[in-house]
């Protein structure tokens, strides 16, 4: 089974517990295992785009010294931290830039090993294992299930660097819906603003922005929402009112461990809004 | 030195330099007196001049005196590049007694004084020599001349094509008109009405394409597209497809009976999918010539072997379903390309709900929809539920000026079309609200202006801004977009999205470019031979670029350009033979042990090896003097006339 050195980042302890255990749980049944890289700190949560900012660029860059003496690839789950982490990586490997990357490198006590590979799970679905694969190991089909993949935008942009997907009309999730046995359905926010950070202070603001990626969603008829970002997650689960016709809005991970056999107790589903163990098992699939 | 020179001798021959200034654009960096003192002692340089401006008529008497006074045998003329003033010298010096070809200039401008900072001088001295060389083993020659076929080709029959076959035709000069589509006209048959006139596109396009199927010195050949064109300027033998129409179009007589009846159904690409189509089909009522085509792959009979209904109700049995593509060879002197233009596929820009949404529409779709013999029959209806639309926004540049989307080039056209579609739809729709999205509104052409404020005029909104997105809401389709001149965002609903998408070099258009080997720009545009100063010629002689094969122009312009090329192509109808240049490849049939290499190697089909002989034949009025095939030669049996290996050593100084 490969084993990939996995960073988990601060969310994925808190809030998004849910994201990270059935993940674990999931990849070894899809035949892989994450070990999580010992001693990390905080990714820098947002890249950090001022210009003279190289101080903060120290703690994403201790984690990348120190996940290189790990191996050559890093895997990812929270979109923040893949995105942090894979262009601070990006920044370093620039050409030209060699004398900043250097000092960088020496405000951190690690040694750089070699230049790390930082993946998203979903690329290591799609990239290392294969969705043929994957379909292997489906053992509950998502039948007839409509779901809406919503990526939100820190995993797909900025293009040039990420190289992860369409920045306008992202596919991965979706094939892996697909591959799940679900039928993703055609969304037109899927890289739309979730309202980010902006619940912190300017909730009503947050809470528009997602009130309206959730009604997009059903007007194309989903009957549920897939994402990859906890912050995605908290804005459209947890800012909204909850109605009869309220989205589930899940982790690709929670589908993905349906899909795969985990156990109701494997999937942290109890973390979310409304009742999603209760959607499932009325699509029979718990 | 007192007797005369003989230069038929094996005497050096006497080279005079002339260096031209060029105001301050040489001599402000390469240092002349130095440069005139290095070069009076290279050997064999028998005078050295220089002047303010050589290509002055002074300068060039100064030339044409030095010749005579001098008993100069060669000529070397430090000056611009030879693209711009190698045929004044040469011309000077021949008429002072000199063989032409021994004149040759030494590029010290675009090459040396612009693009060197230090050493100028040096590097000048340099180019001198190195010319000196040549010259000194440059032999006499006499221009290649052949005659001239006078009958053109003109490819696609849009306003480009049409208007560029009639002029020529109306000169007394044969034209073969190629299009592939089934009909003449183009996209201009599309259109609406045309601004900033607003006068009806067919009322005004008819009267050519009535004209140009009727015009007794126009060969009409529709459905047809160019198979390869082999020869060379004034003589091109050009393979022509006739692609299986399924109807003998001398039998038929255009009733449309068949029309009516067919079964099969099909996207009509020239309603640009608002309607289906029929299998059996004709563009439009004023098709020219008036006879409709099967689309085999939409046809019953053709892929099922059942139906025929065409054939039982057909009146005069013009109907073939045995017909097959056929080949015509023409023989053509000239070529104009009118390939024209496409929309770029919206489907490319995935924010702007092309394919999700189906009243987002591009604007030859909205054309349709307001055109009388469009699918509406003139009335504005959305695609999606035939209701006539309330709110309609217009979004500019949707793909043009936009470098991500890979066209960071102006369509040019757009924001009159905008404007004009926007007003045509307030005539229709007297409560309507029209809302253009736009970057900037670009107007530079004659009334325009008066054109763009009579639609500000009419109450058409303008917002500045860029959109970023447009998506279905129930039955709205809703832009996101922002007014930056008042620094907001902005949402907006309306009934239906009229895209403004980019124009793009028709893909038929840069298909045939990369048969017949002329140039594109990185965009798939056609390349003019000079920007400025030769805009409808080629850098392949014979080729003559017309309408927006060449980038996107609007109709005025289009008309314009091809009455240019028609001009260009009756210029050279007026010689009764081409000059041609003698500096071409040659073979010394005695070395020539035929292995092929030439031939494999040259771009111009210019070589051949005879079966017969075994040996390589140059066809000099096809070959370009590109010297690929004397490098490529292993026996060195073939040569360039007057760049000779012998020459090139000299110049490169390697003994």
């Amino acid at each position: 089974m490969t084993k990939y050195a996995y960073y988990p980042g601060c969310t994925l302890y808190t809030k998004a517990r849910n994201l990270d255990l059935c993940a674990r749980k999931a990849a070894e049944k899809v035949g892989f295992e994450l070990t999580e890289m010992p001693s990390w700190n905080c990714c820098g949560a947002i890249y950090n785009a001022t210009s003279d900012d190289l101080a903060a660029q120290v703690g994403p860059v201790r984690n990348l010294a120190k996940a290189s003496q790990l191996g050559e690839k890093l895997v990812t789950l929270c979109a923040a931290c893949y995105n942090v982490l894979k262009r601070v990586q990006d920044r370093l490997d620039q050409p030209g830039n060699e004398i900043e990357s250097e000092r960088l490198k020496t405000f951190v006590d690690e040694k750089f090993e070699r230049s790390v590979k930082v993946l998203h799970y979903l690329e290591v679905l799609k990239n290392d294992i294969g969705w043929d694969r994957v379909k292997e190991k489906v053992t509950k089909p998502l039948a007839k299930l409509k779901v809406a993949s919503y990526y939100g935008c820190l995993m797909v942009r900025p293009k040039e660097v990420l190289g992860f997907d369409d920045p306008e009309n992202p596919q991965v999730m979706d094939d892996l819906m697909r591959v799940l046995g679900a039928e993703p359905t055609k969304f037109d926010f899927k890289a739309e603003c979730c309202g980010g950070y902006l619940v912190v202070n300017r909730r009503e603001v947050a809470k528009a922005a997602s009130q309206k990626i959730l009604d997009n969603a059903r007007a194309w008829g989903a009957e549920a929402i897939v994402t990859t970002c906890p912050l995605c997650q908290y804005n459209l689960d947890k800012l909204r009112v909850l109605t009869d016709g309220s989205l589930p809005v899940f982790y690709f991970t929670q589908l993905l461990g349906v899909a795969v056999g985990l156990n109701l107790d494997e999937l942290g589903l109890e973390h979310s809004a409304g009742d999603p163990a209760g959607f499932l098992r009325s699509k029979g699939l718990l | 030195m007192e007797q005369p020179a003989q230069p038929q001798k094996k005497q050096r021959p006497r080279v005079g330099v002339f260096v031209c200034h060029c105001g301050i654009n040489i001599a402000g960096v390469v240092k002349i007196p130095e440069l005139m003192e290095r070069v009076g002692v290279m050997p064999g340089v028998a005078v050295t001049k220089d002047y303010k401006y050589c290509c002055s008529d002074p300068g060039q008497q100064m030339i044409r005196d030095s010749i005579k006074n001098d008993r100069l045998d060669r000529v070397v003329v430090a000056c611009c590049s030879p693209t711009l003033h190698e045929t004044t010298f040469r011309n000077a010096s021949a008429e002072a007694g000199l063989n032409p070809y021994q004149c040759e200039i030494a590029n010290i401008r675009e090459q040396c004084s612009w693009v060197t900072e230090d050493k100028a001088t040096d590097k000048a001295t340099e180019i001198v020599r190195t010319t000196k060389a040549k010259v000194e083993n440059d032999f006499p020659l006499e221009a290649i001349t052949v005659p001239i076929n006078k009958r053109a080709l003109v490819v696609g029959a849009g306003i480009a094509g049409i208007q560029a076959a009639l002029d020529i035709a109306n000169a007394g000069h044969e034209v073969v008109l190629v299009d592939k589509e089934p009909s003449i006209g183009g996209h201009m048959a599309q259109l609406s009405e045309t601004f900033p006139t607003l006068d009806c596109s067919q009322c005004i396009l008819t009267p050519r394409t009535v004209e140009a199927g009727r015009h007794p010195k126009i060969k009409l050949m529709t459905y047809s597209e160019i198979e390869s064109v082999s020869g060379y300027v004034g003589n091109f033998k050009v393979k022509v497809r006739q692609k299986a129409r399924y109807v003998d179009f001398k039998t038929c007589t255009g009733c449309g009976v068949c029309l009516e009846k067919c079964a099969g159904r099909t996207d009509a690409r020239f309603e640009r999918g608002l309607v289906r189509g029929k299998a059996i089909y004709r563009l439009l009522p004023q098709a020219v010539p008036n006879r409709p085509v099967i689309d085999a792959k939409a046809c019953v009979y053709l892929t099922k072997g059942k139906c025929g209904i065409c054939a039982k109700v057909c009146p005069t049995g013009a109907i073939r379903y045995d017909d097959t593509d056929k080949f015509v060879e023409e023989e053509v002197g000239a070529i104009v390309l009118a390939t024209g233009y496409e929309l770029f596929d919206a489907a490319g820009l995935a924010s702007y709900g092309v394919g999700l949404v189906p009243d987002v529409v591009d604007g030859l779709a909205f054309e349709r929809l307001l055109s009388a013999s469009g699918p509406t029959s003139g009335e504005v209806k959305r695609p999606s539920d035939g209701k006539v639309p309330k709110k309609i926004v217009f979004v500019q540049c949707a793909g043009s000026r936009d470098s991500t989307a890979g066209m960071p080039y102006c369509s040019k056209i757009c924001c009159m079309y905008t404007a004009k579609q926007a007003i045509l739809y307030k005539h229709r729709v007297h409560d309507g609200e029209a809302t253009i999205c736009y970057i900037d509104v670009r107007t530079p052409g004659k009334g325009f202006e008066e054109f763009y404020k009579r639609a500000t005029d009419d109450g058409i909104q303008y917002l500045r801004g860029k959109v970023s997105k447009i998506f279905r809401q129930g039955d709205k389709v809703v832009v996101w977009t922002s007014d930056t001149l008042a620094g907001r965002k902005v949402e907006l609903e309306a009934d239906m999205v009229v895209l403004a998408t980019a124009v793009v070099a028709s893909p038929d258009g840069v298909a045939l470019a990369r048969k017949l080997k002329t140039q594109i720009d990185s965009h798939g545009f056609m390349t003019e031979a000079h920007p400025k100063l030769r805009p409808v010629e080629t850098l392949t002689a014979g080729f003559f670029l017309a309408g927006c094969g060449q980038g996107p122009k609007d109709i005025p312009e289009t008309v314009a350009q091809a009455s240019a090329a028609a001009a260009k192509v009756l210029a050279m109808f007026g010689n009764t033979r081409l000059t041609h240049s003698p500096t071409t490849a040659e073979v010394e049939e005695d070395i020539c042990v035929g292995c092929g290499y030439c031939e494999r190697t040259c771009a111009y089909e210019a070589v051949k090896v005879d079966p017969a002989t075994k040996k390589a034949v140059v066809n000099a009025a096809l070959c370009e003097g590109c010297g690929a095939c004397a490098v490529a030669c292993p026996s060195g049996a073939m040569t360039h006339k007057n760049a000779t290996k012998k020459a090139i050593f000299q110049m490169t100084d390697l003994f």
